[in-house]
């Protein structure tokens, strides 16, 4: 029997219990506080500060935010590439990996191995892979001018990368065939997670493969494109490395982003406060869109499974 | 799957568009054992016999010995700390009773919004005042904070398959909660352990953003960097250009051949379960 003196020494036991059980999340605590939050607050320190290599001068407060917005013609443009680089992102990148992934699940034999192939883009290195579709969009010796000569065009001297028209989405199309597999394999995961009497149903109400497709499957397959959609815009806001392999930013900056942006002027023309000032709107950007996201795909997202 | 006729057109179109995804990767690894010579005379061919000497070339020109043997290093630091840290926070997490669990978890997640090419300034400043610039664990750190957070919570999502009665049972027996880490969650959580090293190693082994801007002196490279380096330099000598990246993507390239299930039911477990 629980007498009141048992139960305020069992209260008291489970508070220092409770004590013990935090100590093993305390060392990630720990290396998060030292290492993301201070330099966050850090961060927003530099960004209000004028500076002189790393250190700060004066105390600017929103004068770097200011030029960014409104007199930094290549942050505008960095901004504007990171975003309809992300939209196309999420758009082709979700759509090519649900396609591949209704057409695998549906194949007899070889599920695992179409899986394995479109999936192992994802796991080379960014460098390796900007490298190799490097020599791809090489006028004379690459793909495009060596497949467009055969059918009988001019293209020899066609280098995607090098025209300011094309190289953004000569990346994009890199990216796609290096990300598409990671998609298809959650889509994959979740489409082989569905029960079969589904199916069954609407085989019996006589609905055409399209219609099962468009009434059963993408419904059912919400809660996967919403965390699709969600991981696809935060890992491609941050686009750096591809892009910097491959081009640089250029040329003349039309293949610029933020993080190119930011490296560039803090470790190139070393203005430390300006360049954190355009990291932490990237942030805000970053934030803004998780936000939007995930009250607007979210509540579809939960409709779905309950 | 689906429970519809099947239609044979699809493997078909699955096929050609296996092959083109796979030839940028059959292509650099078959290039990187040809002479320039030949690559510039015939771009696509794979020729044969392999010019085994592009491998050694690149490998001591590119000073990949010692580029391999930094990137491995920083790697097995990287793993082993995340694994130690995000374990024994995930049973923290879901296994045991920390005050304000729910409060915890979320900040556990908060840093998945928050990428390092965000925070590299303050962290290169941070770094240089502590002078773990050019140094092996301080990029190994930055790995680190990178990747404990989705390693943690994919981890909390095997430990919580496991079953809490066990662990009551174990503890009535006397069993403190170190034993219980040790005897139960570890071995019972293995799968999921393997995974998150099998992820945490191959994101840390391609990492170049961190190592571009915390190591500048060439005999720290990563071989990411050296790579990067390399690639400009002998741009023009493509057979050791390709030789370069085929030892660069190797090794990932045969850890998911070998792991390729639990890579990627760790990564869709990490993904489908919010």
């Amino acid at each position: 029997m629980i007498t009141p003196g048992t139960a305020v020494a069992f209260v008291r036991r489970s508070r220092r219990e409770g004590a013990i059980d935090l100590l093993f999340l305390a060392p990630t605590l720990a290396i998060l506080g030292c290492f993301l939050a201070y330099p966050l607050v850090y961060g927003i320190v530099l960004s209000l500060h004028d500076t002189k290599g790393f250190d700060l001068t004066n105390f600017v407060g929103l004068g770097n935010y200011a030029h960014a917005i409104l007199g930094d013609a290549v942050f505008h443009r960095a901004l504007l590439n990171t975003v309809l680089f992300t939209g196309a992102a999420v758009v082709l990148q979700t759509g090519l990996g649900l396609f591949l992934a209704v057409l695998v699940a549906d194949v007899k034999r070889g599920t695992t191995f179409f899986r394995f192939v479109f999936f192992v883009p994802f796991v080379l290195a960014s460098v390796a892979v900007g490298a190799v579709w490097k020599f791809l969009y090489a006028p004379y010796f690459g793909i495009v001018p060596t497949v467009g000569s055969a059918l009988g065009f001019d293209t020899l001297t066609v280098a995607p990368l090098a025209d300011p028209h094309t190289a953004l989405w000569a990346i994009m199309v890199a990216f796609l065939w290096r990300f598409a597999g990671f998609n298809m394999v959650v889509y994959l995961a979740a489409i082989q997670g569905l029960s079969p009497e589904y199916y069954e149903y609407a085989r019996l109400e006589g609905a055409s493969r399209f219609q099962a497709f468009r009434h059963v499957t993408w419904p059912l397959l919400w809660p996967a494109t919403f965390t699709l959609v969600l991981l696809t815009t935060l890992g491609t806001l941050r686009i750096f490395d591809m892009v910097w392999i491959m081009t640089e930013g250029g040329p003349s900056h039309a293949t610029e982003t933020v993080a190119t942006d930011i490296y560039q002027t803090a470790f190139r023309f070393l203005q430390v406060g300006y360049a954190q000032a355009m990291a932490m709107i990237l942030l805000l950007v970053i934030l803004g869109f998780a936000v939007v996201e995930y009250r607007f795909l979210d509540r579809r997202a939960e409709a779905v499974s309950s | 799957m689906s429970g519809l006729p099947r239609v044979r057109w699809a493997t078909v179109f699955l096929g050609a568009l296996a092959v083109i995804w796979l030839y940028p990767v059959v292509w650099t690894l078959t290039n990187a054992v040809r002479s320039s010579a030949d690559i510039d005379r015939a771009p696509w061919d794979l020729s044969w016999p392999p010019a085994i000497g592009n491998i050694g070339e690149a490998w001591s020109r590119g000073q990949l010995a010692a580029a391999l043997a930094n990137s491995a290093s920083v790697t097995v630091m990287t793993v082993f700390a995340v694994l130690a840290l995000s374990v024994c926070g995930a049973y923290s997490l879901t296994r045991l009773r920390p005050p304000g669990r729910a409060v915890l978890f979320l900040i556990v997640l908060a840093p998945l919004m928050i990428p390092t090419e965000v925070l590299v300034v303050p962290l290169f400043s941070i770094f240089r005042t502590l002078g773990l610039i050019n140094s092996l664990p301080g990029l190994a750190l930055t790995n680190v904070v990178a990747n404990v957070s989705f390693a943690t919570v994919i981890l909390a999502g095997y430990f919580r398959t496991i079953p809490r009665e066990v662990i009551d049972a174990a503890r009535v027996d006397g069993a403190g909660r170190v034993d219980v880490l040790l005897r139960i969650v570890i071995p019972l959580g293995r799968p999921g352990i393997g995974a998150v090293a099998v992820l945490v190693s191959v994101s840390t082994w391609n990492d170049f953003g961190a190592s571009l801007v915390l190591i500048q002196k060439p005999d720290a490279f990563t071989v990411q960097l050296a790579l990067s380096r390399f690639s400009t330099f002998y741009s023009t000598d493509r057979g050791l250009t390709f030789a370069g990246m085929a030892i660069a993507i190797l090794p990932p390239l045969v850890l998911f051949i070998v792991l390729h299930r639990s890579f990627i039911q760790g990564l869709t477990a990490g993904a489908i379960r919010r």
